[in-house]
């Protein structure tokens, strides 16, 4: 190919959405472009920012936040955010959204203490605190990736195998799917959306919605890899390959934990 | 303090049943017994915390803050004990208010009398409002505030809303010492000094601005004015969020600082031990210790175990610096970083763990700048029971994949330690860079014992 590629990725909120590690996603999305050779800027999305600014972006990043920032996020998304976040997804854009974030492309949550805040209602879930004195959801996470096409992608690009996601988890609120809302995934260990029913995130268009932090790509780099090939996909509309990397550091990482939390 | 005859016989009671068991548990070692009297006091007399800490003479310096509770307690009590008084100290780290009594215990004869003139308790953050209305302290000395296991803690803002509570209500001459430089504690003193029962309160902080670090780091919590809530100007950043600012659009601002850093030495490295040193000073200097004995004593200042500790290992020298949170692995690595700049030592050993003191989350490494650090060359040997986290962590740092430094991965912590300290020149030391389990793992290959 003898044009440079470019992504651009955009970051939601970078200082009050980052609690959990979580630009090691925007890092690892960074870095496994650029050592291919491809041209990336980040562009922070952040309170000043005018709505539009999203349309200028292949990829969306955002992380989790405390109770108070998610709240200033949340006032700060309503309206024409929101509606710009919307429409950048639902025309195909690459997204992922970990720890806290999926709750705000929700209808609502519902903290534990204070009052219920609106969401983007993008996906069809709500959130429920179920008050600070129950115990929050924390430990290691697997889950397997089940949205039908996504897993499908991901199978490809993996030469076959099941596409199994090893993160962390540490959440109060529980997520409830609605009956529009396609479940990321279903937990094998761990708690996942709401230590019920089964479910892990949520997938909408090429959005990737969950609660697992760790953060999430670095170790499950495939994630990465399918964000990067879509977006660069829908930008010059024609098939991209990527030059593989070495994951061995990953390989590791991932066969580490799957052992101690004795998964085969 | 009065203390009525009842009283006296139920402490008296307390006391004794709880040191018999401390003394039964040490003879048959059956643990080291840093909470469990205090557990055992406590049942048996619930102001028990209350009742020995007024006993001591010149009363109790509570030290509080994120980082470096250890070392400036520490420095704390080698100046008082340099200038010959009696001191209490809870220097096995046991911070929880179990602990608290545990220690008064260890120094309390057996019909309750306590004989000290300063008390130096390091506490936990989450502890301190509990403990401050019973310790009614001469001094508390709030350090400073980062994010840390938040699973544990909660919000930065509410710890500094409790603790300013805590000291708020109490009716006594406590004096606030806190760090300048953060403007979420400059801010909790400005309140407290103009409160309804209005407190001193002494800042300290640097006066270098040769020190300032190039950019904000990631990993800031208290970047907006706690008063208005506007993004705060800097002047320049000298560790995380702490350093020159003022508020754009309030009236809030930096306090005046009670001590010139630029007249004072540090002990140990890196600028978060100036931060600690400047403390220490800070009390010592409001108690009316002299300059002279305040400086002998930085100069002859030893370690506690793991906090910059230097050791001997089959010839070569190492040095231990623990790392709990995203603030302190910046500043461990600066550190480390200055001492590779000035000569040439470049092998480091990280080791990261995730048990229950580590926190079981590793995901804070990724709000740690590490880029700097590796992509300056060297080698880092990595391990721990998160050795591929901390490796993943590391090799995203790199600019080319090709350079920066030698990632190393070594799953055994003893091989890790040999294999660095083999690529260490006898002339050159080797920093050691562990969480707080992995330390006490460290420690004990090292020196062959267990400390805990």
């Amino acid at each position: 190919m003898t044009q440079t590629l470019e992504l651009k990725i955009g970051w939601l909120y970078p200082t009050l959405m980052s609690t959990y590690g979580d630009r090691g996603n925007v890092i690892a999305i960074q870095q496994r472009a650029q050592w291919r050779g491809i041209n990336v800027e980040v562009v922070p999305y952040d309170r000043d920012s005018e709505p539009d600014l999203i349309h200028q972006v292949d990829i969306m990043a955002g992380g989790g936040a405390q109770d108070r920032q998610q709240e200033i996020v949340m006032r700060d998304l309503a309206g024409a955010k929101a509606a710009a976040i919307k429409a950048k997804l639902d025309a195909g854009a690459p997204g992922v959204f970990t720890c806290g974030s999926p709750q705000l492309l929700g209808k609502f949550y519902e903290p534990g203490l204070g009052e219920k805040i609106e969401g983007m209602n993008i996906i069809d879930l709500e959130t429920k605190h179920p008050g600070i004195d129950t115990q929050r959801c924390i430990g290691n996470v697997v889950f397997e990736i089940t949205a039908k096409r996504l897993a499908a992608e991901l199978t490809e690009l993996l030469g076959g195998q099941k596409p199994l996601i090893v993160g962390f988890e540490n959440h109060g609120g529980r997520t409830f799917l609605g009956p529009n809302a396609e479940a990321l995934g279903k937990v094998v260990k761990g708690y996942g959306n709401n230590a019920t029913d089964g479910t892990e995130g949520a997938f909408y268009h090429n959005a990737i919605a969950t609660y697992s932090h760790g953060p999430l790509i670095p170790k499950n780099p495939f994630i990465a890899d399918w964000m990067i090939k879509t977006a660069l996909q829908n930008k010059y509309q024609t098939e991209i390959d990527l030059a593989p990397l070495d994951d061995s550091l990953a390989d590791r990482a991932r066969a580490a934990m799957l052992k101690r939390l004795e998964i085969n | 303090m009065q203390i009525n005859l009842l009283d006296r016989i139920r402490l008296g009671i307390a006391v004794f049943a709880a040191k018999t068991i401390t003394s039964t548990i040490r003879t048959f070692k059956l643990g080291a017994a840093s909470v469990l009297p205090g557990t055992i006091g406590k049942r048996l007399h619930p102001q028990i915390l209350t009742m020995l800490s007024q006993q001591i003479k010149y009363g109790v310096i509570v030290v509080a803050g994120t980082n470096g509770k250890t070392t400036t307690s520490l420095l704390l009590r080698d100046i008082l004990e340099k200038d010959g008084w009696k001191v209490v100290h809870n220097e096995a780290g046991a911070n929880l208010v179990n602990g608290l009594i545990t220690t008064l215990l260890e120094n309390t004869s057996l019909t309750g009398k306590l004989k000290a003139d300063y008390g130096i308790l390091e506490v936990d953050e989450n502890v301190i409002p509990i403990v401050i209305p019973q310790l009614k302290p001469k001094y508390v000395l709030a350090l400073n505030l980062f994010r840390d296991q938040l699973d544990r803690y909660g919000e930065v803002d509410t710890i500094t809303y409790r603790w300013g509570k805590a000291i708020a209500e109490l009716d006594g001459d406590t004096i606030l010492v806190t760090n300048g430089d953060d403007p979420a504690l400059a801010h909790l003193g400005q309140q407290l000094a103009a409160g309804a029962k209005p407190k001193q309160v002494k800042y300290f902080g640097l006066s270098e601005p040769e020190l300032y670090l190039d950019e904000i780091p990631h990993a800031v919590d208290s970047i907006y004015c706690p008063s208005c809530g506007t993004a705060l100007e800097y002047k320049g950043v000298y560790l995380s969020h702490q350093g020159d600012f003022d508020c754009p659009k309030c009236d809030f601002t930096k306090s005046k600082l009670s001590i010139d850093s630029k007249q004072w030495p540090q002990v140990l490295i890196g600028v978060y031990n100036k931060y600690n040193t400047l403390a220490a000073i800070t009390v010592m200097e409001s108690i009316g210790i002299s300059t002279q004995v305040i400086l002998d004593t930085i100069t002859n200042f030893q370690a506690a175990f793991g906090r910059s500790e230097e050791l001997v290992y089959n010839g070569k020298k190492v040095r231990i610096l623990l790392t709990k949170n995203p603030a302190s692995m910046n500043e461990t690595i600066r550190a480390v970083s200055q001492v590779k700049q000035a000569g040439n030592e470049a092998v480091s050993l990280m080791v990261l763990n995730d048990r229950t003191p580590d926190g079981t989350d590793v995901s804070w490494i990724w709000d740690v700048d590490t880029e700097k650090f590796v992509n300056s060359g060297g080698t880092i040997v990595v391990s721990g029971d998160r050795v591929y986290d901390m490796a993943l962590r590391l090799e995203y740092s790199k600019i080319d994949r090709d350079k920066g430094c030698k990632i190393i991965v070594k799953e055994d912590l003893k091989d890790a330690i040999d294999t660095a300290l083999e690529l260490t020149a006898t002339t050159e030391t080797l920093h050691i860079i562990p969480t707080y389990s992995a330390m006490l793992d460290v420690r004990e290959i090292l020196t062959g014992k267990k400390i805990l």
